[in-house]
């Protein structure tokens, strides 16, 4: 979490609090995998990325995860790259302010 | 959970998805609901999976790697063995084109991502309520058919020996033919039982009361055979033909035809001497028994067949029945030496070398009076 930039607070179910930090585990895993796709240009893998986000985000309670990988799903199809590289900046911030709690 | 599903084997669902994640999650919900999951992280480990181990619900991811969700459920539901497993497709909200696909690929169900817990908990739910119909439904249907095949094994068993009614009612649920439809010859001994005076006895009564007496009579032979495992294979009449080592093994087949004949006349004695008292009829057994090589099987058309036994040795035993008098036991001499020392000293006439009608060649009879005997 950045100074500048104040916290993202999300409230999660309490019995998913075991699962959570695994889940932010792949998360940055998911981010780092975007950037190289990217960067290789691979943008059949950042659709499968893009969808897999959209999938699985907004089940843990993060709808912010899905709709970004919603945007990367389609910015993939048409080989978006300054939109995708918009949405993994987005996505790296939004992980950096992202704050949870139980409930 | 209810007592009712406590009670009852764990409900079993795969999930199958490759993103661990999201096996995670459907795993937490499922089993916080008390079910138990198995994972899969493609199609062939899913398959493989089912194959070994069917589960009673499958939730199942449609982008796999590798063999799409489509094609793994267009494979289990053309398959007869796992067809009836519920299959719930997870697939994108808005992806209609995935929905119609799973239909045609035989979904039951369709689960949107992201997935709600209330949406999956609800679907889940109704599909193992089918699933505990289903399996309520097929157990009573089990039981019925348990109860149908006993009814018909018990009344076989009023016409064939109980022991033959079971080989039947084996045979019955799978698709083999009880009696092994080819004939086959075997060694044996063959036991003929009548009742001496039977003519007698259908001339001075009333049919229902000779049918009456021939059932107090039967009852006592059937159940003397029964008690040293004779097969009966024929009632005619008033007589009666026991099979032993047919169509099972019986080392001592000789033996217990001998015991068996002992046991009829003994045990229809009280019988004869009411019958004497009430009738004013003088009744008794007459057996004749006879071992040798003779063949069994099914003999008659393909609407009517008779498992029975032919051959020297029941056309010798029916000849020493008819030779008997009451209360005596014709045996043939094969049978005489193997259970000559059963037999009671002095009481063993032998009748020399007989010509058995339909016999060319004469054979050694001897006749044991079992009634002096017993008195």
């Amino acid at each position: 979490m950045t100074d500048d930039h104040s916290a993202i607070v999300i409230t999660v179910a309490k019995d998913l609090a075991d699962l959570i930090p695994v889940f932010f585990k792949n998360r940055q895993k998911e981010l780092e995998t975007l950037r190289n796709a990217l960067s290789a240009g691979d943008y059949d893998q950042l659709r499968q990325l893009g969808h897999r986000m959209k999938g699985v985000g907004d089940s843990y309670g993060f709808a912010k995860v899905s709709e970004i990988g919603k945007r990367v799903e389609d910015g993939a199809r048409s080989a978006d790259q300054p939109g995708i590289a918009a949405c993994i900046g987005e996505y790296a911030e939004y992980l950096a302010r992202v704050q949870v709690v139980y409930e | 959970m209810n007592d009712r599903t406590a009670a009852q084997a764990p409900f079993r669902v795969l999930v199958v998805d490759d993103d661990p994640d999201m096996v995670g999650f459907l795993s937490h919900m499922l089993q916080r609901e008390g079910m138990l999951v198995e994972e899969a992280g493609d199609g062939g480990a899913a398959l493989v999976r089912v194959m070994s181990s069917p589960p009673d619900l499958i939730l199942l991811d449609v982008m796999l790697p590798g063999a799409s969700g489509f094609d793994v459920c267009r494979q289990l539901k053309g398959d007869e063995a796992t067809a009836l497993i519920p299959i719930v497709l997870v697939t994108a909200l808005e992806d209609s084109e995935s929905r119609v696909r799973g239909i045609e690929a035989g979904a039951d169900d369709f689960l949107s991502k992201p997935v709600k817990r209330e949406e999956l908990l609800a679907r889940v739910k109704t599909l193992r309520r089918l699933h505990d119909t289903r399996k309520e439904l097929e157990s009573r249907r089990l039981a019925a058919e348990v109860q149908r095949k006993e009814a018909v094994r018990k009344a076989f068993s009023r016409y064939i020996s109980p022991r033959l009614a079971d080989r039947i009612a084996e045979a019955a649920g799978g698709s083999g033919d009880p009696f092994q439809g080819r004939a086959q010859r075997t060694s044996l001994v063959a036991l003929f039982a009548d009742l001496r005076g039977f003519t007698r006895l259908t001339e001075q009564n009333e049919v229902g009361a000779v049918v009456s007496m021939l059932n107090e009579y039967f009852a006592v032979l059937t159940e003397a055979a029964y008690q040293h495992d004779g097969t009966i294979f024929n009632m005619a009449g008033d007589s009666l033909l026991v099979g032993f080592n047919v169509p099972f093994p019986q080392p001592d087949a000789p033996e217990r035809a001998w015991r068996t004949a002992l046991e009829m006349v003994g045990r229809f004695a009280p019988v004869a001497a009411a019958w004497r008292e009430r009738h004013g009829l003088a009744l008794g057994v007459g057996v004749g028994i006879c071992a040798g090589d003779a063949i069994i099987g099914n003999v008659g058309s393909a609407h009517y067949a008779n498992y029975t036994i032919i051959g020297n040795p029941v056309n010798t035993a029916a000849r020493l029945m008819q030779m008997a008098a009451a209360g005596e036991v014709l045996l043939c001499g094969p049978l005489y030496e193997r259970i000559r020392d059963l037999l009671p000293a002095g009481r063993v006439e032998g009748r020399g070398d007989v010509t058995l009608r339909g016999r060319s060649e004469p054979m050694p009879v001897f006749a044991v009076n079992v009634m002096r005997e017993q008195a």
